[in-house]
């Protein structure tokens, strides 16, 4: 009888280590991404916007 | 020798009759399908079940991303119709920005433009004095970076000290000349001395005529490509 309860305790704790496991690897699916990062450098994005009142002022001023 | 089956089956017939008491016990019946289970799920979890979730939560992480990335792609080709219609509209000023901040350190002309200042505001230019200033070429572009934060990592500068003497309203003319010349320039330092008249030997010049020596200690940039 106590050799029929130790291995249900083992095959219980194998059952509970194996199913936080199978989560964890999940979790880890689900939050990694799958872009890489060249393609991550390649979408930072670009603020077209061109400081025109500055190089009016650089274009105002004078060469000697 | 022959393979005498009655004969093997003897030999092998305590092993197997030895497990008919146990399996006659209905708890350890019990016990047996409960631990087999437990151990087939997680077998089967970890074998069969895990790949195809996470097969299904990668190809899902997957479609999720790419629609991010497409939106973001969208943006990122308006961004740039948009920035080459502003190049396109700022395209002929461009040199003027390359004269404020130029490629390289441009020493040589910059020394010009001072001394063009001095003749155009009619200051005498007694003294112009360039810190070692890399020259064209390839040490133009090792300078060690300065440790002023407001300069990035590719603008450089070099110093340049200058003095010059005449009246105060040449003098101011030449400081607001600095000030409004295109090329980029701070003034880290100034001094203004009044002359003695006997060291300018001009006695009976008045108030208003007094020389006075300004002594400027300039910083001017340049862009490391």
């Amino acid at each position: 009888m106590d050799n029929d309860q130790d291995l249900l305790l083992i095959s219980v704790f194998t059952f509970f280590t194996i199913t936080l496991w199978i989560t964890f690897e999940l979790l880890k699916t689900v939050k990694t991404t799958t872009v890489s990062r060249t393609t991550q450098q390649i979408v930072v994005p670009l603020n077209p916007k061109i400081d025109i009142d500055t190089l009016t002022v650089i274009t105002n001023k004078k060469v000697y | 020798m022959a393979y005498n089956y009655k004969t093997e089956l003897g030999r092998y017939r305590k092993y197997y009759q030895s497990l008919e008491p146990l399996i006659k016990k209905t708890s350890s019946r019990a016990y047996t399908s409960v631990i087999f289970t437990f151990l087939a799920i997680s077998l089967f979890g970890w074998y069969a079940v895990l790949p195809t979730i996470q097969t299904i939560l990668y190809l899902k992480r997957e479609i999720a991303d790419n629609t991010i990335i497409s939106k973001q792609m969208e943006d990122k080709i308006a961004a740039l119709i948009d920035a080459q219609a502003y190049y396109q509209q700022v395209e002929p000023v461009l040199p003027d920005v390359d004269q404020a901040l130029p490629a390289n350190p441009d020493a040589i002309p910059f020394i010009v433009q001072l001394r063009n200042l001095a003749s155009v505001s009619g200051v005498l230019l007694s003294s112009v004095q360039p810190s070692s200033v890399p020259l064209l070429g390839q040490n133009a572009h090792n300078t060690p970076p300065t440790n002023s934060p407001l300069v990035s990592s590719k603008q450089q500068t070099f110093d340049v000290s200058i003095a010059v003497q005449g009246p105060f309203a040449n003098v101011s003319s030449y400081l607001n000349g600095i000030l409004n010349m295109r090329r980029a320039v701070t003034i880290d330092g100034l001094t203004l001395t009044p002359i003695r008249t006997s060291e300018t030997g001009t006695p009976s010049a008045n108030l208003t005529q007094d020389m006075l020596q300004l002594a400027l200690r300039l910083k001017t940039y340049y862009l490391v490509e």
